[in-house]
């Protein structure tokens, strides 16, 4: 990051929320938007061919990036939200289906359900996790043992923003798939941190968010096995979504033109397709390795600090590059905000859109650290160092 | 209470710029919220005690303990010493003013009739 703050620089640990961007990302938007604004998809000037042709290869390098059997199985979408909503509102749920979420889900794949359940008569259930706050599988099993008939979708997170766990998502695919039930993955905090293979999973929705993975924001994905997305309804409709439309009628495009509506977000799109050529290059080995180093490396330390608990299990392997912690006598807001007025170290503190898993423990919220490939063991030691130095004022 | 302090600190800023107008307006939130018996939510009384805290934190650790520990008592401390000044502050300026009408009305008359110049304590000092 450019910026200093009193001649020090950033430390930037809320990669969680999103990362930051390379140049090769921020010159690709800035290339779009100086050199050929204009629209794709319609215009048939060679500035709008351009910029079908760039978002055609954006989408050909997201479907390779999670190994989809074509590019049409990858819609964009402006986030991970947008794409679990997208799935709640066409997949044609009814009153009595059933849908499995777990009880780390963020917001955006639980209000949906709930709305769903309000308004549709879906019963929505919740698997509870272990104690150490890793997937149960077996409440899980009998769960889908209880609801047999009834399940028709199980929509969890994959790698979980509150701790950094991942549940194991291989196996509940097979599980459900027995059942006859559809698989929903938020892959939010997966797909910029580990190679996800939806073929292999054989996941049927997988969403997540470009501004997560170098991208830029207000830009997702939402992938779908094609003959799903076939015979799925658009919720929104509009430009672009048609082949023809009469005063009578119309006749829809097909996956993926019918679920992007509106003129679509190309500097995102062109941006995103930056980015994954970018992670290409880092590796998702190196990505995992330097998690790893790091999260293990400040776990050490900071679990040495009285009063201080991590949420989830204390095994770094098992937390991704995400460490989430509160501290008795310190709530985690003025943690953060102290973080920043000493050093200029920026994570997030609150209840991370997981309301529902703060509010049923009685815990006000946590202070978490986000980690990426480029955060490095001097940023983590001077994180430890302010976050000892801050301990020391209860 | 510290947001009574930044209430009246962010108002008078305010006058002369645009962004302390906002927080003054957030000031103006929480301590209408602590005056009718109802804890501040907006958060603003937390993000002033996490930048001074965080401020202190770097040149001493103790003093910056003692401060958080503290925070409440210290802030209605400052809060009456706020009052205590304007107090004063207003009874010096009141004094200050009616001396120098006094002074001006003396002055006037001493232009009229130089038999009433003399050395005049209007305000008893």
């Amino acid at each position: 990051m450019q910026t200093k703050h009193h001649g020090k620089p950033i430390i930037y640990l809320d990669n969680a929320c999103q990362t930051l961007r390379p140049w090769p990302v921020i010159n690709a938007v800035t290339d779009y938007y100086q050199n050929y604004s204009a629209c794709g998809g319609r215009s048939i000037h060679r500035l709008g061919e351009k910029v079908t042709q760039k978002c055609e290869d954006a989408r050909m390098a997201v479907a390779r990036l999670i190994n989809t059997k074509r590019k049409e199985e990858i819609i964009f979408t402006r986030n991970t939200t947008e794409g679990i909503n997208l799935v709640a509102k066409s997949l044609g749920l009814k009153q009595g289906d059933a849908v499995l979420t777990t009880d780390k889900e963020h917001n955006s794949n639980l209000i949906p359900w709930q709305i769903a359940a309000e308004k549709f008569g879906i019963i929505h259930k919740i698997v509870p996790s272990q104690k150490d706050n890793t997937f149960n599988l077996e409440k899980f099993k009998e769960l889908m043992e209880d609801l047999q008939d009834k399940i028709k979708l199980v929509s969890v997170v994959d790698t979980s923003n509150l701790d950094g766990v991942t549940n194991p998502v291989q196996e509940i695919t097979k599980i459900a798939h027995q059942y006859g039930a559809k698989v929903l993955l938020d892959a939010a905090q997966a797909v910029p941190h580990r190679k996800i293979d939806v073929s292999k999973l054989d996941v049927d929705f997988l969403a997540f968010s470009g501004h997560k993975m170098l991208g830029p924001s207000g830009i997702g994905v939402l992938y779908g096995k094609y003959r799903l997305l076939e015979e799925m309804e658009p919720f929104m409709t509009g430009g672009e979504t048609v082949e023809y439309s009469t005063y009578e009628g119309h006749k829809l495009l097909p996956p993926p033109g019918k679920f992007e509506a509106g003129l679509q977000d190309y500097a995102g799109i062109i941006g995103l397709g930056e980015a994954v050529k970018y992670l290409g290059k880092i590796g998702f080995k190196n990505i995992a390795e330097q998690d790893y180093k790091l999260n293990k490396f400040i776990t050490e330390q900071i679990v040495e600090i009285p009063k201080l608990k991590v949420i989830g299990p204390l095994d770094p392997a098992l937390r991704s590059g995400i460490i989430s912690f509160y501290m008795e006598g310190i709530e985690s807001h003025e943690i953060a905000l102290m973080l920043d007025e000493t050093n200029n170290i920026m994570i997030r503190s609150g209840q991370h859109c997981v309301h529902s898993w703060f509010t049923s423990r009685g815990i006000q919220g946590s202070a978490r650290v986000s980690l990426y490939f480029y955060n490095t063991m001097e940023e983590a030691q001077v994180f430890i160092e302010s976050l000892k130095r801050i301990s020391k004022l209860v | 209470m510290f947001c009574l302090i930044t209430l009246i600190v962010f108002s008078i800023l305010g006058i002369f710029s645009a962004s302390h107008r906002q927080l003054s307006k957030k000031a103006f939130d929480c301590v209408f919220k602590r005056i009718t018996l109802r804890p501040c939510d907006t958060g603003f009384d937390k993000k002033i005690k996490g930048k001074i805290i965080g401020k202190i934190l770097t040149k001493s650790t103790k003093l910056a303990r003692g401060v958080y520990l503290f925070w409440e008592p210290i802030s209605w401390v400052l809060v009456i010493l706020m009052f205590v000044s304007l107090f004063f502050g207003a009874q010096t300026a009141y004094k200050f003013t009616r001396y120098q009408i006094e002074v001006y009305v003396n002055a006037q008359e001493c232009a009229s009739n130089s038999e009433d110049c003399g050395t005049v304590d209007p305000c008893n000092c």
